[in-house]
């Protein structure tokens, strides 16, 4: 009887303490240092740098954002990851994504999205772009593709209806060129960069039929990539001052302060033209897809776990938690409310009423019709980063002037694809 | 005795201990990682030996990076020191005590800007529509445009002027204040000679100071040799490869590009050695 009320006093406590510690368990915070995130500036994250309580609250610890522009992000992520692994979170692009994810530099995120956060609410273009090998690497914070914007009121003022080919395009950027009055016919990116210039100059070497590679033998050295080049150059020449060693900053800059009659970049321009806080030429400004046979260059950008810095599973669950949470329907929510077009990505945002209200259907129409001429456009390969900054450096001496032999570049370019293929 | 001699020795070994861990260490890792063939995207590596020096001597790219360091290290070291030295001069010829001291503050802020900013304040200032460097040129033009970092022609010198604009000022109010300290009987005698200003200053002060001169000189170019920061934020070593210096060149090959930290080594230590040499020669040289 004795031993009985023992054994009954023992499970009694046993039960006690488990129920105890599970309830401890469950309240334990997910994190218990702050999450330590590279990225580069994004409206988004400064919004959300607001709310850091709400995430306090939620995982029991911080976080702390570090930014750096686009280039150097690229560059201090890259150096980082591969040696000290001083970040939980990166910010990676559709350019790095496959280099980092193969290097073993970022950790498949699926393993540590909390389902409730609903991955499948993203718009699945953008989760295409974050899947490499089969695995989904990384949460978009922006994506998209290319749009045709234009400003209606000058192209009114010249009779010219906006072009919807290549070769109207390359004709109304001439007769649209009036640097006397302050009009430049076009925007380009002449900054190196495979996520800058040539990012701009991949459609046109797509709608010429340029293609990278053939298996593993190099393709891109061919006619089509000739004839991109010298259509580039050509059009470098209507390109807003500033732009031939500039990016997305000075090209999107010279539209928003009223100095271009038509560009085609990125979507996020469309959202920044009809605020007046980015925008001087908000109410004259048109969207359609890019003229026709150019596809438009499919992107996304968005946060991934960093493997060094995340050694065991709790603390990768906890970069995880950060990520979901970020990137959650709420916060996208509150993007809308603040008018950040560009950070929009869940159909369910996208396709609100809200949405419409704020942005109008026209540009509605043109998102729904560049969507179906968006590519991948680049290389989707780890190596593409190496390749495609090769050719973004002999790009923008040819840009600007300080080399002039379009084939003996692109003969230097395939020289060093030949050895990066041999190291594979 | 024995006390008094070993006192040097107690003092000058941990500091010599330390001095040379802290640069033969990561001197001796860069020697070994330049004889491998590391990139930043695997873990695994050989021995290659030399073939990353050969192969620096093949390629375009670092012989335009060397001609293009030693065009800056020429245009900065020249033009700070004709900077520092004609506007020390003419503080020391034109300027009140007070105002000397007014023109030295305000040439000594310059240098206290970190390097990356005031790289960024003179990009802004040379935009081809906006910035204030470049206004006089619309101004007298009637509105052409004028974009220096994007023209090979002269991106190199927009950049170095910014180099000079910080050292040159700062080396001025050094200049200013060797003149100063100069005994005044030779200047007085030159005077009585009836010699003119710049007769004085040609013949009796600078060569008086030509040894704390060459020091100011030394300095600069291992100044010079730093480059990175600031020609990073303003060209990034364009308009195509127009100001890429051999440490641009060798941070891009190792963390931009292509994660070849192997070969950005080997430019580093062909850089150590080129710089040793120059300069061991040109002190030699000075010291004759």
């Amino acid at each position: 009887m004795k031993s009985n009320r023992l054994a009954a006093s023992l499970g009694a406590a046993f039960l006690l303490t488990a129920s105890v510690s599970t309830a401890a368990l469950a309240q334990a915070p997910v994190c218990s240092a702050p999450v330590k995130v590279l990225a580069q500036p994004r409206d988004g994250l400064t919004l959300l740098e607001d709310s850091k309580d709400e995430f306090k609250k939620l995982s029991g610890a911080s976080f702390q954002i570090d930014y750096l522009n686009e280039n150097d992000r690229r560059a201090k992520s890259r150096a980082d990851a591969s040696t000290v692994g001083n970040y939980n979170v990166y910010y990676v692009d559709e350019a790095n994504v496959a280099l980092f994810a193969s290097s073993g530099w970022i950790a498949p995120l699926a393993d540590y999205y909390p389902a409730e956060y609903d991955f499948a609410d993203f718009d699945p273009g953008r989760q295409k772009v974050a899947t490499y090998d089969g695995k989904v690497w990384f949460a978009p914070l922006t994506g998209g593709g290319d749009l045709m914007v234009y400003r209606k009121d000058v192209l009114e003022a010249a009779g010219i209806q906006p072009p919807k080919t290549l070769d109207e395009l390359i004709a109304d950027v001439a007769k649209l060129n009036d640097p006397d009055k302050g009009m430049y016919g076009i925007a380009l990116r002449g900054a190196r960069g495979s996520g800058a210039n040539v990012w701009r100059w991949m459609p046109f070497f797509k709608a010429y039929g340029g293609k990278w590679f053939d298996g593993d033998k190099p393709a891109f050295n061919s006619d089509a990539a000739v004839k991109a080049t010298e259509t580039y150059l050509k059009l470098f020449k209507d390109s807003a001052p500033g732009t031939q060693t500039g990016s997305w900053d000075e090209s999107t800059g010279a539209f928003l302060s009223g100095q271009v009659a038509i560009l085609v970049e990125s979507t996020p321009l469309s959202g920044m033209a009809v605020d007046p806080k980015t925008s001087q030429v908000v109410g004259k400004v048109g969207f359609l897809p890019p003229p026709s046979p150019l596809p438009g260059g499919g992107y996304g950008h968005g946060l991934a776990i960093g493997t060094k810095a995340n050694q065991d599973d709790a603390s990768k669950k906890c970069a995880g938690l950060f990520i979901a949470w970020a990137t959650s329907k709420e916060n996208e929510k509150r993007r809308l409310d603040a008018h950040q077009f560009g950070e929009l990505n869940r159909t369910s945002i996208l396709s609100s009423k809200e949405f419409a209200d704020i942005y109008g259907a026209d540009l509605g129409q043109a998102l729904a019709d560049t969507g179906k001429v968006t590519a991948v456009n680049f290389w989707q390969d780890p190596r593409w980063p190496d390749l495609g900054d090769r050719w973004g450096i002999i790009l923008e001496e040819l840009v600007t002037g300080t080399r002039t032999d379009i084939k003996g570049g692109l003969n230097e370019l395939e020289a060093y694809a030949d050895e990066l293929v041999k190291k594979k | 005795m024995r006390r008094r001699s070993s006192l040097p020795v107690t003092f000058l070994v941990p500091t010599l201990a330390i001095l040379l861990v802290l640069s033969m260490v990561p001197t001796l890792y860069a020697i070994v990682i330049a004889l491998q063939n590391r990139e930043l995207s695997t873990p695994s590596y050989s021995w290659v030996w030399f073939s990353n020096f050969a192969d620096l001597f093949l390629d375009r790219r670092f012989l335009n990076a060397v001609w293009v360091s030693v065009k800056w290290e020429i245009v900065t070291v020249v033009a700070t020191m004709v900077v520092a030295i004609g506007l020390g001069v003419l503080m020391f010829e034109v300027a009140s005590p007070r105002l000397r001291n007014v023109y030295c503050l305000l040439f000594i802020i310059p240098v206290l800007l970190p390097r990356v900013s005031a790289a960024f304040v003179w990009k802004f200032a040379y935009h081809p529509l906006y910035g204030i460097a470049t206004y006089p040129y619309r101004l007298v033009t009637g509105g052409l445009i004028f974009d220096p970092l994007s023209k090979a022609s002269t991106a190199l010198f927009a950049v170095a002027s910014v180099d000079v604009w910080q050292w040159g000022l700062f080396f001025a109010v050094i200049v200013l204040k060797y003149l100063e300290t100069l005994p005044p009987q030779p200047i007085e005698a030159a005077r009585l000679d009836h010699a003119k200003r710049w007769q004085i200053h040609a013949y009796v002060t600078l060569p008086m100071l030509k040894a704390p001169l060459i020091s100011l000189m030394f300095v600069k170019m291992i100044e010079s040799l730093r480059s990175f920061d600031l020609i990073y934020v303003m060209t990034r070593g364009g308009p195509g490869v127009a100001t890429e210096t051999l440490d641009m060149y060798a941070f891009s090959q190792g963390f931009i590009e292509s994660g070849k930290v192997s070969y950005a080594s080997a430019m580093a230590v062909l850089m150590m050695i080129a710089t040793v040499i120059t300069f061991t020669m040109l002190w030699k040289r000075v010291q004759a």
